[in-house]
């Protein structure tokens, strides 16, 4: 049973309290609850014996049906009793009873006689306890009392009510939702709580009809509200109509926003900070929006309440993701929140400053934050080197100090989650930044060599198998991980041995050097280690066991084909037999998540805990999965993926969204296809193209996809040629062909005969910046002075008035698809100029950079100059077409 | 975790230890990791002073009153600022049954008043009643004063 926790007081250790609960005990308590049968009932004495009871049931002690029963039937004596602190008990612990449906009937006539009783106190309770024990049958019983009682004039009463339907509406919507008629009497009550209770029924009750509930929150806003937390409801619910208009209001002006901004100024802390909260989360909110909001959280960043300082960073946290320059100002403030006594507090100023700080405050913010990492727990430090990942991405000249901050704190002490975050970051930064690649494995292997978890260990290992060769010295791992070999257990031994075979391989000067290594292991304890040293032995002395160099290094380096899902189900559904298992019976395909996990999508791990060939829609994935498909292997390489585009609306029947696959003169369309109806199988789903107002491109092929059950997504793709090296641009339509067949939902099977029927989706465009893939440079300036002046293209463009340079910014990286480098997609708010520099790779490999000045006048009237480099002349031409023609 | 409940919003009085709403099997856990957060932070909290932390997709409001640590739990619209303001009607409640600030003696023995207080502040994860005057009544079936 659960300990009391109480605060230790040293004085009170001598004068040791005697509780009134000491010993207290199920069975003795069960006794004494006889009172409650006493024909001449003491209430004082069954007071006491219920919060006996009481107490017992909130230390988590569980009463058997048989014990339950008996005491339930015995507090049901009691309603004979009119003392009302005896009655008020009898409510509480009915309630904690929770009496079965069998059981309930015992007392739903006492408890409807009190329903009706002259006394007010004596219908709300009852109404608490009738709406918490009652199902839906009798619920349509009492239903006419409840209407009355929501709008009673005690306000009491009417609370009950309506917090009685806010929980029937998660068991019994279509009876709730017939009072809505009394629910909206009772928004417009005097009494504060009510009209709270009464909003949030009101708006659950409407929640899917935007219709009601925008003119629900029209009429309310222009009204009063009387309590804080019914004007908080407002403001979320006003947020929510704001996000479902879009930003479609003619006049430009945002509907509802004055609203939010007067919250600015209400009397409530709570309220204020609720409309800061939402101004800061609107679709595209401008920094005219913006400024109000953060001046009140940076008020409320030095309030003496803990809560409010919580509440303000922790929004700031959040606008610093997407607005950082909104939240520069606060910075000072955010400084000194670093040593807040409130960790959590702290934790959070300090992301927020690293995402906010710029390249020259990295190093000061560094020292700040090594002082704070050894005094939080490992989850606050986990979201710390979370923060400084992305900092290292953003600043890519500062990777140096980041990362020698995070090899420091990666000798520390610290759990298994915080050492693989920093696992993840050190191998994110290698993977992104070439520079600091030699640096990072260096580190890895200097962790390994004092590293207490396997699954850390061998992934290391495994890294440092594939980057380790092609760096300038590859012998200098080889002692990190020839110690592996005799240091560790078997796991960590078999992947070290792996690890040694790839260099060999790879690295031609090493190999006998590794085959003596090798060699070694074959003397191992533990049989897979000395199975993979023999194996990889064979494979470096290429005696014959593997045909050719070819074959060894797809043996070594290549993955697995058939994504690993599609491997488990195989080797689930293989019967033990004679036949051995073909691993090239595993299909290939890679199935997109189905319904349930793509709603439930999380954050996307990195790092380690995601290899580069990401199974699902990484780009390899994608490589392997063309090439297997015969019509498309003589393609040639793949050069872009485009992220899926939708073409149906969520939750419609059947959801389709499409992959642009880019080659030198090719397009393919992949149409990821799912089937969200129960009771239908499709077959022969076909997607039809118009390319009319596509007139570059031919269709070459198709392939439909034969069946595609309830929930388990397919693929059907369409092939277009084009012109080579040419980035056609064009606009297609598109129409899901298919046969449906009726599904019995009780065997599965599907009838015999089906259905032709079509379905239409949402055109498709392909546009300029299909044809640019967004790779990033570690130093820009450089780069851009390799390159040849000779070729550079400088013009200028009026963009045309705009609300903010940061619009204009984020629309050019969008028509032009490329990576923005050194965070100057980001624009100081309120700045009239603007330098923002672009990397990318364009059709055919080209290499292309992109330094872009931006200044708006007095009219806002938006210019730009654009001055372009590429590898290809041609190229630069071309990048300046799409700016003009976007 | 609250988060697998239907509740957005639970009180979590330590002795009275109630969990409401949190399955069996997710109470040990949340007890212990409340107890480390109050053995971290409230020895040195004074009386009523809120403290707030968040933990996964939920926030975590508390206080100390006397010898009673009070924790209350909640996750989406029950963000800290909903729940700072019904741990202030908790502990007036609190102080209002007691007479003074708690011992650990006088909590116990005021404590079927609490738990009907408590029955009053909050049903099931939603908030009913804030005024401290008004549950007084309420927990002694007597009406409201003004309506």
């Amino acid at each position: 049973m659960a300990q009391p926790l109480v605060k230790k007081d040293d004085d009170h250790d001598d004068e040791l309290e005697y509780s009134p609960f000491m010993g207290i005990e199920k069975g003795a308590v069960l006794q004494e609850a006889r009172v409650f049968n006493d024909p001449q009932l003491d209430p004082r004495k069954c007071s006491q014996v219920i919060t006996k009871l009481l107490y017992l049931l909130n230390q988590g002690e569980s009463f058997t049906k048989v014990e339950a029963t008996e005491v339930f039937f015995s507090v049901t004596k009691l309603f004979q009793s009119k003392d009302t602190g005896l009655r008020r008990m009898v409510y509480l612990i009915i309630k904690e009873l929770s009496p079965s449906a069998d059981e309930v009937i015992i007392v739903t006539s006492s408890l409807m006689k009190d329903m009706n009783s002259k006394i007010d106190m004596y219908r709300a309770n009852a109404i608490r306890v009738l709406c918490r024990i009652i199902d839906g049958t009798l619920l349509t019983q009492i239903e006419r009392y409840l209407k009355q009682a929501i709008v009673d004039k005690n306000p009491v009463v009417s609370s009950a009510a309506l917090v009685s339907g806010l929980h029937m509406l998660k068991t019994n919507p279509e009876i709730v939702k017939r009072w809505s008629n009394e629910v909206q009497e009772a928004v417009q009550s005097r009494a504060a709580l009510v009209q709270f209770h009464a909003l949030a029924l009101l708006h659950q009750i409407r929640q899917n009809d935007r219709l009601a509930v925008s003119k629900l929150v029209g009429t309310l806003t222009r009204g009063a509200v009387r309590s804080p937390l019914a004007q908080c409801l407002l403001i979320r619910y006003t947020s929510q109509i704001i996000r479902d208009m879009g930003n479609h209001s003619q006049s430009g002006e945002r509907p509802f926003y004055d609203f939010l901004e007067s919250c600015l100024r209400h009397k409530a802390e709570m309220v204020i900070l609720e409309a800061a909260r939402a101004i800061t989360e609107l679709d595209g909110v401008t920094s005219r929006e913006l400024t109000p909001a953060i001046t009140v959280l940076q008020l409320f960043l030095s309030s003496p309440k803990p809560v409010l300082r919580f509440a303000a960073v922790r929004t700031l946290n959040k606008v610093a993701m997407t607005h950082p320059m909104a939240v520069t100002n606060c910075n000072i403030d955010m400084e000194s929140l670093i040593s807040d006594q409130n960790r959590s507090i702290a934790t959070l100023a300090i992301t927020t400053l690293l995402k906010t700080g710029n390249e020259s405050s990295v190093e000061r913010l560094m020292k700040q934050i090594t002082n704070f990492m050894s005094d939080i727990a490992d989850e606050f430090k986990i979201v710390v080197v979370e923060a400084i990942r992305s900092l290292c991405l953003k600043f890519p000249l500062k990777y140096r100090s980041l990362m020698n901050f995070l090899s420091n704190i990666l000798r520390e002490e610290g759990g298994f989650e915080y050492k693989r975050a920093i696992v993840d970051s050190i191998v994110t930064i290698i993977r992104d930044i070439p520079d600091a690649k030699e640096n990072g494995l260096l580190h890895l292997c200097e962790f390994i060599e004092d590293c207490e978890f396997t699954y850390l260990s061998t992934q290391i290992l495994h890294f440092l198998g594939i980057e380790g060769p092609n760096t300038s010295d590859p012998s200098k791992y080889i002692r990190y991980i020839y110690n592996r070999v005799h240091l560790e257990n078997a796991t960590v031994r078999a992947a070290a041995v792996c690890t040694l075979a790839k260099f060999g391989f790879m690295v031609e000067a090493l190999k006998p050097r590794i085959t003596v290594l090798l060699k070694r292991c074959i003397y191992d304890s533990d049989d897979e280690v000395r199975d993979r040293a023999t194996l990889f032995l064979s494979v470096l002395a290429n005696d014959g066991l593997v045909d050719t160099d070819k074959d060894s290094k797809e043996f070594l380096f290549g993955s697995l084909e058939a994504p690993l899902v599609n491997l488990e189900t195989s080797l689930k559904n293989y019967e033990p037999s004679e036949e051995a298992f073909d691993v090239d019976s595993v299909p290939k395909e890679v199935k997109s998540q189905p319904l349930a996990d793509k709603k439930s999508k999380g954050k996307k791990p990195t790092g380690l805990g995601a290899p580069p060939p990401a199974p699902v829609s990484g780009f390899d994935a994608y490589e392997r999965l063309l090439s297997s498909i015969p019509e498309f292997a003589s393609f040639g390489k793949l050069f872009k993926s485009s992220p899926p585009v939708e073409l149906t609306e969520a939750e419609t029947e059947y959801s389709v969204n499409v992959v642009k696959h880019i080659f030198e003169s090719h397009i393919v369309f992949q149409y990821n296809c799912t089937n969200t109806v129960p009771e239908q199988l499709l077959e022969r789903v076909n997607v039809i193209v118009d390319a009319s107002e596509a007139e570059e491109f031919s269709e070459l092929s198709s392939k439909p996809l034969n069946s595609l059950p309830y929930d388990s997504p397919g693929q059907a793709f369409v092939a277009f040629e084009k012109p080579e090296g040419v980035s056609a641009v064009g606009k297609f339509s598109n129409t899901l062909t298919f046969i449906v067949k009726e599904v019995d939902q009780n065997t599965g099977e599907a009838e015999d005969d089906g259905v032709e029927d079509e379905y239409q989706l949402e055109d498709l465009e392909v546009v300029a910046s299909d044809y640019m893939v967004n790779v990033g440079v570690s130093n820009f300036r450089n780069a851009w002075e390799n390159m040849d002046p000779e070729n550079e293209l400088v013009d200028e463009y009026g963009l045309g008035p705009r609300e903010s340079l940061a619009e204009a910014v984020k629309a050019v990286i969008e028509t032009l698809g490329m990576q923005s480098c050194e965070g100057t997609e980001t624009v100081a708010s309120n700045a009239r100029s603007h330098t923002c520099l672009l990397s990318g790779l364009y059709i055919g490999n080209v290499k292309v950079l992109v330094k872009a000045q931006f200044g708006m006048d007095s009219t806002k009237e938006i210019v730009m100059k654009l001055a372009v480099r590429a590898d290809d002349p041609s190229v630069s031409d071309a990048i300046h077409a799409i700016v003009s023609c976007g | 975790m609250v988060s697998s409940t239907d509740y957005k919003f639970e009180i979590l009085v330590s002795l009275s230890c109630r969990f409401n709403g949190v399955p069996a099997e997710e109470r040990l856990h949340w007890r212990s990791f409340l107890v480390k957060l109050g053995a971290e932070n409230l020895n040195r909290a004074k009386n009523e002073e809120l403290l707030v932390a968040s933990h996964k997709s939920v926030y975590i409001v508390y206080t100390v009153l006397g010898d009673v640590s009070i924790f209350v739990v909640g996750k989406d619209e029950y963000d800290e600022l909903a729940l700072s303001e019904a741990i202030f009607v908790i502990t007036s409640a609190v102080k209002d049954v007691c007479g003074k600030l708690p011992t650990e003696r006088l909590f116990l023995d005021k404590y079927g008043k609490i738990c009907l207080c408590l029955d009053e502040i909050v049903w099931q994860g939603l908030l009913e009643n804030t005024d401290k005057d008004r549950i007084k009544r309420l927990i002694r079936l007597k009406p409201p004063t003004e309506f």
